[in-house]
């Protein structure tokens, strides 16, 4: 059943009580009803049996059936007392339209007729029978006014009480609609939180939780805000740099300036499409966290394995020394594709940053519970004060070549927090340079 | 006209080098705030153009300071950041202009032009004075209306010299706003070049003070 306003808790609060009340009324007008008629009957059965015991002595015997005794039809008596001698001779009758039959049956009992219910009591007087009959309808009338007498000021009062009612819950729900007007009132980007004093304790935790989705958002929102400054500013410094390129081959004024300026164009070039690369790498693994794909158990120095293969290339061009100095068997849950891409920008991070003839070393270590990712490198390392900031999108230490996109560390960063792992920064004791630890929570 | 670039992006920076010398600016490039901090305190330049983000100290830290220290240099930031927030505190911080990245190389060297002009206190684009007019645009020269050819050392010295008529500018100073640290310089290039303006120019143009320098006198005497 649905009902007027029933979204509205005022409104179904409203409608339920009168419900109630009315159905309540109605529950009370008919067991007083009932209990009115059962009276009635006790008491006009005790009248009608008085009554045809008090005839009983005074009756003439063997009499004839004279003139109703001063009967006019309209008065309409509640009773009919009629004298039957024992042969079926009806001696006695009240008034004369109200003929019963006769009955053998003595004591009480109802009888039809005249298309209404007569109550009888008959009795026995010597020879004759005494009845004494009454018209049901009487005693229902009597009922229904009694019951309508209890109810009446019930309904009289049900407006009122709908108004306390409507009073009390507007009061109650005031607090709700404070927050609705706070939530109403705000600005399309105001996150801020919403008061959450004074708040009944069925809405409370509404509010709670609705603050906490805000606070998330708000950090969403900002992270988000930030990633667009920042990009905004990595893309269009390799776009500056081609612009550039391109004006210092337009204006190149012989072979020599000419070929410089072909060179740095491709260099520029490439730099721009390593860019997009990585973007959409740092993309696709922020989606496949947040789609949640399922994570399944991975050889950690297996795949290591396979990243030194495709980091080796690189690692010799620069007579780099690259290798796995301990391949404890650690499987973590996990996305291959994405530990692969982490482990291939760490190796790749490494190589860049260390001096041609330096030493790479890749290790895979499990202790309590834990497997160690650690990547170390003989390159100059990273000054402590900047070692938060280089995991930072688009943060390139001074002094660096101007070909990465800023973005390395930033992945690896994203696809640890994908496998719930912690990346740390320190300097390699072993190497001298700098060491990328990524570290693992086995799972039991 | 001696520039200070600072820039980190090596592709960028060695990009706008070379166009900024081909153009006959004197450039030295830094790729970070604390070099920036020390080449303003040791020289003094015609321009800086400023990359507001900057490793070691950023490139605002490097304005503020310059200003600090009463440094009046024109100061052109050219940086990716377009918002419209940063421009205004680059310029309330003291820049002169901004210029956003990616620009063109022309509005770059059009904006340069136009705070040095500034800077000498001249409105008008073209310099003109004792019959010798000097376009830094075209790099036109003419001498009572007729085009003279120079090499671009002696266009450098001239539109030095021509920018502040009456000021004595010294064989060390005119040095210095011709090289950057790069080049080397032979011990009596400026005369060979001040040699060659006269001999185009005529010789009562280029005056030498004896012991000072060199200038352009405010009037013919």
């Amino acid at each position: 059943m649905s009902l007027p306003l029933s979204h509205s808790l005022r409104g179904r609060l409203l409608w339920l009580l009168l419900v109630a009340i009315i159905s309540l009324a109605g529950v009370q007008a008919v067991i007083a009803y009932r209990t009115a008629l059962a009276e009635a009957d006790v008491i006009f059965d005790y009248q009608m049996q008085q009554m045809a015991l008090s005839l009983r002595p005074g009756l003439p015997v063997g009499g004839e059936l004279g003139e109703p005794y001063g009967t006019k039809d309209e008065e309409n008596f509640d009773f009919v007392i009629q004298v039957w001698t024992a042969d079926g001779l009806r001696v006695f009758q009240s008034t004369a339209r109200a003929e019963l039959p006769q009955r053998a049956v003595l004591g009480f009992s109802t009888v039809q007729a005249r298309g209404t219910t007569y109550r009888l009591f008959s009795v026995a007087a010597g020879a004759q029978v005494i009845q004494v009959a009454q018209d049901m309808a009487a005693r229902r009338e009597m009922a229904g006014t009694l019951a309508l007498r209890t109810v009446s000021p019930m309904l009289v009062m049900v407006p009122l009480l709908m108004l306390v009612v409507w009073g009390v819950v507007s009061a109650s729900l005031a607090p709700v609609s404070r927050v609705r007007q706070q939530v109403a009132t705000r600005q399309a980007d105001d996150l801020s939180e919403l008061n959450e004093e004074d708040l009944p304790d069925e809405i409370h935790p509404l509010v709670h939780e609705l603050n906490l989705l805000f606070h998330r958002v708000r950090q969403a929102f900002d992270a988000q805000n930030n990633f667009v400054a920042d990009a905004a500013h990595e893309l269009r410094s390799p776009l500056a740099a081609l612009k550039l390129q391109v004006q210092g081959l337009r204006r190149a004024a012989d072979d020599a300036t000419r070929d410089v300026a072909i060179n740095r164009l491709n260099a520029g070039i490439d730099r721009a499409t390593r860019l997009v690369e990585q973007l959409l790498v740092l993309a696709r693994q922020q989606s496949n966290s947040a789609v949640g794909a399922k994570a399944v158990p991975i050889d950690l120095t297996t795949l290591a394995r396979l990243a030194l293969a495709d980091a080796a290339g690189s690692a010799a061009a620069r007579q780099i020394d690259l290798g796995l100095v301990q391949g404890d068997p650690g499987i973590v849950m996990g996305h291959e594709a994405a530990l692969r891409i982490l482990m291939r920008n760490l190796l790749d991070n490494a190589i860049k940053y260390t001096p041609a003839g330096g030493t790479v070393n890749l290790a895979i270590r499990c202790h309590d519970g834990q497997t160690l990712l650690t990547v170390d490198d003989s390159g100059p390392g990273v000054a402590v004060e900047d070692r938060q900031r280089v995991l930072d999108r688009f943060y390139r230490v001074a002094g660096t070549e101007g070909s990465g996109s800023g973005l390395g560390l930033a992945i690896v960063k994203t696809i640890a927090d994908l496998h719930h792992a912690t990346l740390s920064i320190d300097r390699s004791e072993s190497l001298g340079g700098l060491r990328a630890t990524v570290t693992f929570t086995n799972v039991s | 006209m001696r520039l200070l670039l600072v820039e980190d992006d090596l592709m960028i920076g060695e990009s706008v080098l070379d166009l900024l010398r081909a153009e006959g600016y004197a450039v030295d490039w830094v790729k970070d705030g604390e070099m920036a901090d020390t080449a303003l305190d040791s020289q003094t330049y015609d321009l800086v153009l400023l990359d507001l983000g900057l490793p070691r100290r950023d490139g605002r830290a490097v304005l503020r300071r310059l200003r600090a220290r009463k440094d009046r240099t024109p100061v052109l930031v050219a940086t990716a950041r377009d918002a419209i927030a940063q421009r205004v505190e680059g310029l309330d911080m003291g820049a002169d202009d901004y210029i956003v990245k990616p620009y063109e190389l022309e509005e770059l060297l059009a904006r340069i032009r136009a705070l040095i002009r500034r800077a000498a206190g001249r409105a008008e684009p073209v310099y003109e004075h004792l019959g010798v007019s000097i376009d830094p645009v075209t790099r036109e020269v003419t001498l009572d209306g007729q085009a003279v050819v120079l090499s671009a050392r002696e266009w450098s010295i001239l539109e030095l010299l021509l920018a502040r008529p009456g000021m004595v500018l010294s064989r060390r100073q005119l040095e210095e706003k011709l090289y950057s640290w790069k080049d080397d310089l032979s011990s009596n290039a400026v005369e060979v070049y001040i040699h060659g303006l006269r001999k185009k120019l005529g010789p009562r143009i280029i005056q030498n003070v004896r012991g000072v320098g060199y200038m352009i006198p405010k009037s013919a005497t």
